[in-house]
């Protein structure tokens, strides 16, 4: 198992964050971890999420990406490798 | 400057479905969604009621599919909305641009556990592309505008728009010539162009493998030019089928799991795949690891999250097909490969000999595939009966072949060729069933009749829920568990039922005759064709085998 950090930016829509919670699960991610807030200013929710599995994770990234009201997605380098060392 | 007015939610709902050129709908009303119905009443858009919502769906799939347009089906609230789900996850596996509109109940009734109430938002999350619940007038029209960009945009795929009730009756000045652009789209890197260039170049075995991206990209004309240009042998899935020109020299037949010899030992023996609109589906590549196992990859798409999904690829050609295709179309050198392509599709040609009197389903599809009338849609249903038509019948646009490939959805077949021939009226719309999918949405040739469409059933009858008997028989010891559909009711006393002229045949000599019977009547026609309960599907690439290890009939 390999782990993950994922920062997302997303806009401050409805069931956003379930989009993102399904899509994970069902693309063979497990959530070890979530934090989520909503800058009120601009409508930009931004979501760190912790995940692990055995799958590549441009895998999870792509699809994340696809999802309509996503803004972005970054794999966080430095939290992936510390949370694997 | 746009034009102001006051409607309540229903009529503006009518009114951006016309300004998106919509003129048909399907769907089925219901508590929840009255509202809605009622403005119907007083707009241009014409309704066809179907007998359940699945076969709503799965019409406004066919209509979309076969007219390029997209498709648009209502339901009420709850079971209504549900009864959905199987068309939209279709819609999903199969990218075609649907919209689906449903009522719920009033906003202050969500969450409440009332009478019809589900969560379709929620449920919807997994079988579209993108689902909207609207909670403010205001915002109506900008998500249906959005709906339909989205069903479109990029990989096309359904989209459903969830209305309370309260909403549908909401007043509000509405802005009709208002539409969005997205904001959020996905932006594709750079085609690797000079990498593609210079695989197309190196390569003395290259394979084209066409995927039904090619027909939802409207890029038919380029994959022919292109495929021209290069000489390339090629090969098409499921979905793929009538994008290639069938008579094309170099064209060997639909690959993967019940594909042509040709075709999967030339991907098999192949150095580059060109896979244009296509996903590395597992009906396609067999066990995944030894497929066409000494290629690099060139991969067309328009979804990023296609590549490297399945299989690595050396070069990602993203973006749209139309502009893509030309720039790769340069003439190839590979005249001994095309030779030997030519020569295995020779080789290895279709066997219509059957023994005895008893009638054999590859043959029939054949000879209805010979005798149709030009640009003829048909649709399928799934199981045996859905693969002998993908391969003995012959398309010449994707358009005209509707199967569900990617859920491999049974009761497709009917609902789809009603969708067809609402969106086509003139052209020939033939629905090739089994006696298992037929029965799964039998209720629509109700819709069939009310609306007197002009569909023709094609079903292929053995009293058996034919594939999984025949992998019962292949790959379960025989062991054959609730297969047997002997108890199946009187076809042609059903179709009489609903006013739709039927004949059975049970022996070859009485083939020519029906079809041609069939295919000159001018309303609804059922051709019951019975057949041997035992006959196979082949050639079978057993499950997690390699393509080139296929089963044949010996």
């Amino acid at each position: 198992m390999n782990n993950y950090q994922l920062t997302i930016k997303a806009d401050d829509k409805q069931v956003v964050l379930e989009r993102i919670l399904q899509v994970t699960r069902y693309r063979g991610f497990l959530i070890s971890g979530i934090n989520a807030k909503v800058n009120t200013g601009t409508n930009i929710g931004t979501i760190e999420l912790m995940v692990r599995s055995e799958r590549p994770i441009e895998l999870l990234v792509d699809q994340i990406n696809k999802l309509i009201d996503i803004k972005d997605v970054k794999v966080d380098n430095s939290a992936s490798q510390q949370r694997n060392a | 400057m746009a034009a102001e007015k006051k409607f309540t939610g229903g009529d503006l709902l009518f009114n951006v479905l016309e300004q998106h050129g919509v003129e048909h709908v399907f769907g089925y009303p219901g508590g929840a969604i009255m509202p809605i119905y009622d403005a119907l009443y007083d707009s241009n858009v014409e309704h066809f009621l179907c007998r359940h919502e699945q076969g709503a769906a799965f019409s406004a799939v066919g209509y979309a599919r076969a007219s390029g347009k997209v498709g648009v089906c209502f339901a009420t609230s709850g079971p209504g909305a549900t009864n959905l789900i199987t068309g939209l996850a279709d819609a999903l596996a199969d990218s075609i641009p649907v919209v689906a509109i449903t009522g719920q109940v009033a906003t202050a009734a969500m969450g409440s556990d009332a009478f019809q109430e589900i969560d379709i938002f929620g449920l919807s999350i997994a079988c579209t592309k993108h689902s909207f619940q609207v909670t403010d007038i205001n915002d109506l029209a900008m998500v249906l505008h959005q709906a339909f960009a989205i069903a479109l945009e990029g990989r096309q795929g359904p989209v459903l728009v969830d209305i309370p009730k309260d909403i549908q009756v909401a007043e509000v000045n509405a802005c009709l010539d208002e539409l969005v652009n997205l904001k959020n789209k996905v932006k594709l890197p750079p085609a690797n162009v000079g990498s593609a260039i210079a695989l197309l170049s190196q390569a003395k075995k290259p394979i084209l493998y066409v995927g039904g991206g090619v027909g939802m990209a409207n890029a038919i004309d380029e994959l022919r030019a292109f495929a021209q240009t290069t000489g390339l042998p090629s090969v098409s899935t499921l979905k793929g089928l009538g994008a290639i020109d069938p008579e094309d020299k170099n064209y060997l037949g639909m690959l993967g799991m019940h594909g042509t010899k040709a075709a999967n030992l030339a991907v098999q023996e192949c150095d580059l795949l060109i896979a244009v609109g296509a996903r590395f589906d597992d009906r396609v590549t067999g066990k995944l690891n030894e497929f066409a196992p000494h290629a690099k990859v060139i991969h067309f798409d328009i979804d990023t999250a296609e590549i490297n999904k399945r299989r690595a690829v050396d070069a990602a050609i993203l973006g749209d097909l139309k502009v893509n295709l030309p720039a790769l179309a340069i003439p190839l050198a590979i005249s001994p490969w095309q030779t030997k392509c030519q020569q295995m599709a020779k080789d290895f040609t279709w066997d219509y000999n059957h023994p005895g009197e008893t009638i054999f389903a590859p043959a029939v599809l054949k000879e209805i595939s010979d005798n149709m009338p030009k640009n003829t849609c048909v649709t399928t249903d799934v199981g045996q009966h859905q693969m002998w038509a993908a391969q003995h019948m012959l398309f010449d646009d994707p358009s005209n072949f509707l199967t569900s490939g990617g859920m491999g959805t049974m009761g497709f077949g009917i609902p789809a060729a009603i969708g067809a021939q609402v969106s086509r009226p003139t052209d020939c719309i033939i629905a090739v069933s089994g006696d298992g999918s037929f029965m799964m949405n039998v209720q629509e040739l109700s819709t069939i009749k009310r609306f007197q469409l002009p569909v023709k059933i094609v079903l292929i009858d053995n009293a058996k829920l034919g594939m999984v008997r025949q992998w019962q028989d292949l790959f379960f010891n025989g062991r054959l568990s609730e297969t047997d559909l002997a108890d199946n009711p009187d076809f042609i006393m059903l179709a009489n039922a609903f006013d739709i002229k039927a004949k059975v045949i049970k022996e070859k000599s009485q083939v020519t005759a029906a079809i041609e019977e069939m295919l000159e009547h001018d309303g609804p026609y059922l051709l019951q064709v019975k057949i041997d309960a035992q006959d196979n599907v082949w050639p079978l690439v057993p499950p997690n085998t390699a393509n080139d290890k296929m089963m044949e009939n010996t």
